[in-house]
């Protein structure tokens, strides 16, 4: 019998127990940790993310990301072979991102490497070597994914979406490709560590560990690594609400692109613990959440006109507002008739609404996507992980289920109306665009 | 290998027990032949099910290429039973029970998942029995579907690198079906007939060709129970239904001529920065030197301790440089490829790409390294328990080289590998005689000679 598989017999209580009772919710030094077992053999995932205070008006996101691009490029004991050698010796994962507002990691390793793991995470955290000639790579590198993403349609259309919603300070604006490669231009290194000394901190610091883990060792690698590292107290500075421009078109050409990439949306005055929200994420996935949804049955299944498209609620925060997306793929040659059947669909949703049946799929949907998602321990730790971020306590993630099942059709059907307004969309497209339209949009 | 210990019992009076290896057990429906595989697991209320086809664009011919992707896609328009004018079709019976569900389609296989509640299995079970044989793929779905292919075509031909990869694939093989895309040539997706696509259903769709695995929270013998009510009627394969007869024998694809020269291809599209990859001829997946050939692949160009990235990314020549090497059912292809970084020569990165193949293929590998390799080759194994999914997704693939148990002896044969077979797998590969080089060179949007300027060697060039 392979050692890594648990015995067909183990026990299912563990798994089925609410999170809330199956999380231990402890502080290690200035960290939160949340610890869930989950029954499988010798591994854990697990997700973490702290404050940086950024100043979004500023370059702080520049500064912000090339720091996160370092932080593995070697630390002040180790170079960055030996940082790189040190987690693929074990087999380990972790990297680094940056949202914006939050300095992130996520990683794995066997259960017996998880103290080594922590340590270098640490090392890499705090005392990263933020060298000169490694800044002038992962300079060299961020330009070259800045231009390769050029001639990204899907990339370019999102882009030109969120620059007719927010403005620079918001945190889902996106750059244009050449102002960003200014910008990057303009970055020394040593305004990167200046950035990592100010905001690189254990503030609002949250770790989720998920898989076959012993809590008390875990939080004691924790304490050990993390225990003497203070917190920072600068106040993060951004827009919180969009400020749109006049509903209309952006068209960015890309040639050789015979795909094109549609992006349509306007704000939505929603945050993600706004009474509503779960009523108009529901509405919208009714809408575009998948293949049984309005738009695939329609545009997809029945006229043909794309290989995907879809809608949601983009990047709705508890910080800051977000937007209704659709989303859509259409060839050069049915680009605006694919468009005129998009905003069909999203019209008679609008003024038709969910029936009963069609919500009943998607209350079962959303609460059997959200077990799912719960069933591996990347998932269970990226769950636990946002939801500590949302400020929501852990049994939000037990109660979601019933929250989906509670609602109504009325409530759905208000929260589109209020929070989808077609007359109000904003559209992007990107690609190689027909020679001469055949249609407005 | 095999596991020693007796069988689980009472399985299923229906079913002859195979085997077993890791914890995964085969079962045989007798009535057909039906492979089964059930991997039980205490983990989240959940469960996978999953059935693989083993047919892929490997046994498409002329004019039939995209036909298994073609008809994956006409495998969600229904059958009488469920379909979208009932209201039943396949995504809408599913998903309403919370199911994670969809279907791929590679060289040798095809495969249709579910993943979804356990209490909802049996749905799972009785929507795939139903298909396997009651596919109605009607000219009406075919049209409204081949518009949907040709939008994933073109969404596909927006990547360079995946136009670099076909190129090199259709340099490579002359004469094998490996190629040709899996998704097919737009002209012979443009054109299929419902006729032939039915032929090609009739002819791969039936139980003697399909492998069922289930893993996650479920009950052995209920299972088994659910699949013998729902499959077990089903006739093992077309023998005797002339319309089904196959135009060659299902077993039989065109063997490749040896390759004795290399080869070189050029795409060249609208875009910032450029691609060398380099594709060797290499064995097939059950080859003895497979497991050699994946400890390099992950020593050449996986993580940042790799050889690739310390000789091209981390000198500033390439933003990124990979090894891979799909294991296939025919011999395959060994590649290692660089993004350039900006500035960069293609010439010079395709010369040291070579060179850092052709010096393990000399000098050997160490030890460490080794070490490293085999480390992160048997973490990938232990997480990718990690989930029902992700443990029918590579039994999908073992299955599809021919051999389910590959999985779960993966990881005893890669710590099987030595410093010495690495070398030597390394130097039968790294031969340039049957080596196809592939560029992709940018054409910058602002060139006035961008436009209907690509050259008649890209292989697939529609602009």
């Amino acid at each position: 019998m392979n050692p890594v598989l648990p015995p067909a017999t183990a026990p299912l209580d563990a798994a089925r127990l609410p999170l809330a009772d199956r999380v231990s919710d402890v502080t290690a030094g200035p960290a939160r940790l949340l610890l869930c077992p989950a029954p499988v053999r010798d591994v854990v995932s697990f997700r973490g993310s702290l404050w940086a205070g950024v100043d979004l008006s500023g370059d702080d996101d520049v500064a912000l990301a090339l720091a996160v691009d370092l932080l593995d490029k070697g630390t002040r004991h180790r170079d960055r072979f030996e940082v790189a050698e040190a987690l693929e010796g074990r087999g380990a994962q972790l990297h680094f991102y940056a949202d914006n507002l939050r300095l992130g990691f996520a990683g794995r390793a066997l259960t017996e490497d998880l103290p080594d793991v922590l340590a270098l995470l640490a090392e890499q955290l705090r005392e990263p070597a933020l060298d000169a000639d490694e800044f002038e790579k992962e300079r060299r590198q961020a330009v070259a994914s800045v231009r390769r993403a050029k001639d990204s349609t899907a990339g370019r259309a999102t882009g030109a979406l969120t620059r007719r919603l927010y403005a620079p300070a918001h945190p889902n604006y996106v750059p244009e490709p050449d102002a960003e490669l200014e910008r990057l231009a303009a970055l020394t290194v040593e305004r990167v560590r200046a950035f990592h000394a100010a905001h690189v901190a254990p503030t609002r610091l949250t770790i989720a560990f998920a898989g076959d883990l012993d809590g008390a060792r875990v939080t004691a690698a924790v304490e050990a690594n993390l225990g003497d590292w203070a917190p920072h107290d600068r106040a993060a500075r951004f827009d919180t609400t969009a400020t749109p421009t006049a509903p209309g078109r952006t068209d960015v050409e890309i040639a050789d692109r015979l795909n094109l990439d549609v992006r349509m949306g306007h704000p939505v005055a929603l945050r993600r613990d706004s009474p509503d929200f779960v009523a108009a994420h529901a509405g919208l996935f009714a809408l575009g959440g998948n293949f049984s949804s309005r738009l695939m049955q329609t545009v997809r299944d029945e006229q043909g006109l794309t290989y995907g498209i879809g809608s949601a609620l983009h990047n709705v925060s508890v910080e800051h507002d977000g937007h209704a997306l659709v989303y859509a793929s259409l060839s050069q040659d049915r680009l605006e008739e694919g468009l005129a059947a998009t905003r069909a669909v999203i019209e008679r949703f609008v003024q038709v609404g969910v029936n009963e049946e069609e919500l009943e799929r998607v209350r079962t949907t959303l609460a059997g996507t959200h077990a799912v998602a719960l069933a591996t321990t990347s998932g269970l730790a990226a769950r636990l992980l946002v939801n500590a971020e949302r400020g929501f306590d852990i049994g939000y993630l037990d109660h979601y289920p019933e929250m989906v099942r509670a609602l109504t059709v009325d409530e759905v059907n208000r929260a589109v109306r209020t929070h989808l307004r077609p007359d109000e969309l904003h559209v992007a497209v990107a690609g190689t665009l027909p020679a001469a339209p055949s249609g407005g949009a | 290998m095999p596991d020693t210990a007796a069988p689980p019992s009472p399985a299923h009076p229906a079913f002859t027990f195979v085997k077993s290896a890791g914890g995964i057990e085969e079962y045989r429906l007798e009535r057909n032949g039906l492979a089964v595989l059930l991997l039980p697991e205490s983990a989240a209320p959940v469960v996978a099910f999953q059935v693989t086809y083993r047919v892929g664009s490997r046994n498409e011919g002329a004019g039939l290429t995209g036909a298994t992707h073609l008809l994956e896609h006409l495998m969600f328009k229904g059958t009488e039973r469920f379909n979208k004018r009932l209201g039943t079709s396949v995504f809408n019976v599913l998903q309403a029970v919370g199911a994670q569900v969809n279907a791929t389609t590679y060289y040798d296989r095809t495969n249709y998942f579910a993943l979804l509640p356990s209490e909802h299995l049996g749905l799972a079970v009785e929507v795939e029995a139903d298909r396997m044989r009651g596919a109605l793929v009607s000219d009406e779905d075919l049209a409204s579907e081949r518009t949907v292919v040709l939008n994933e075509l073109d969404r596909g031909e927006n990547e360079p690198l995946r136009r670099l990869v076909h190129a090199v694939y259709a340099t490579a093989y002359f004469a094998h079906p490996y190629g040709h895309p899996v998704i097919g040539w737009r002209s012979d997706v443009e054109t299929v007939t419902a006729g032939g696509l039915r032929h090609f259903y009739d002819t791969y769709y039936w139980p003697k060709n399909a492998t069922l695995s289930v893993a996650g929270h479920f009950d052995r013998a209920d299972a088994l129970a659910l699949i013998d009510e729902h499959f077990g009627g089903i006739a093992a394969g077309p023998e005797g239904d002339a319309a089904a007869e196959p135009l060659v024998a299902p077993e039989t694809v065109t063997r490749e001529p040896e390759q004795s020269g290399e080869r070189r291809v050029v795409v060249r599209q609208a875009g910032q920065l450029g691609t060398v990859l380099l594709a060797y001829k290499a064995p097939p997946g059950l080859d003895a030197d497979a497991d050699a050939l994946d400890v390099l692949a992950t020593l050449l160009g996986h993580g940042k301790s790799s050889r690739l990235y310390r000789r091209l990314t981390d000198r500033g020549l390439a933003t990124g440089a990979s090894a891979f090497f799909p294991r296939l059912r025919d011999p395959g292809l060994f590649m290692a490829y660089a993004t350039l970084a900006p500035d960069a020569d293609a010439d010079e990165v395709e010369r040291e790409l070579r060179a850092t193949l052709r010096a393990v293929a000399e000098e050997g590998v160490g030890e460490g390294e080794l070490a490293r390799a085999r480390r992160q080759v048997v973490a990938e194994e232990a997480f990718g328990r990690d989930g029902p999914y992700a443990v029918v997704a590579q039994l999908n693939e073992s299955i599809a080289v021919g051999d389910w148990t590959l999985y779960p002896d993966y990881r005893a044969r890669i710590e099987a590998v030595t410093a010495a077979d690495v070398q030597a797998a390394a130097r039968r590969v790294f031969d340039d005689d049957r080596l196809t080089v592939g560029h992709y060179v940018p054409v910058l949007p602002d060139d006035p000679t961008a436009a209907g300027s690509l050259p008649t060697d890209a292989p697939e060039g529609d602009a």
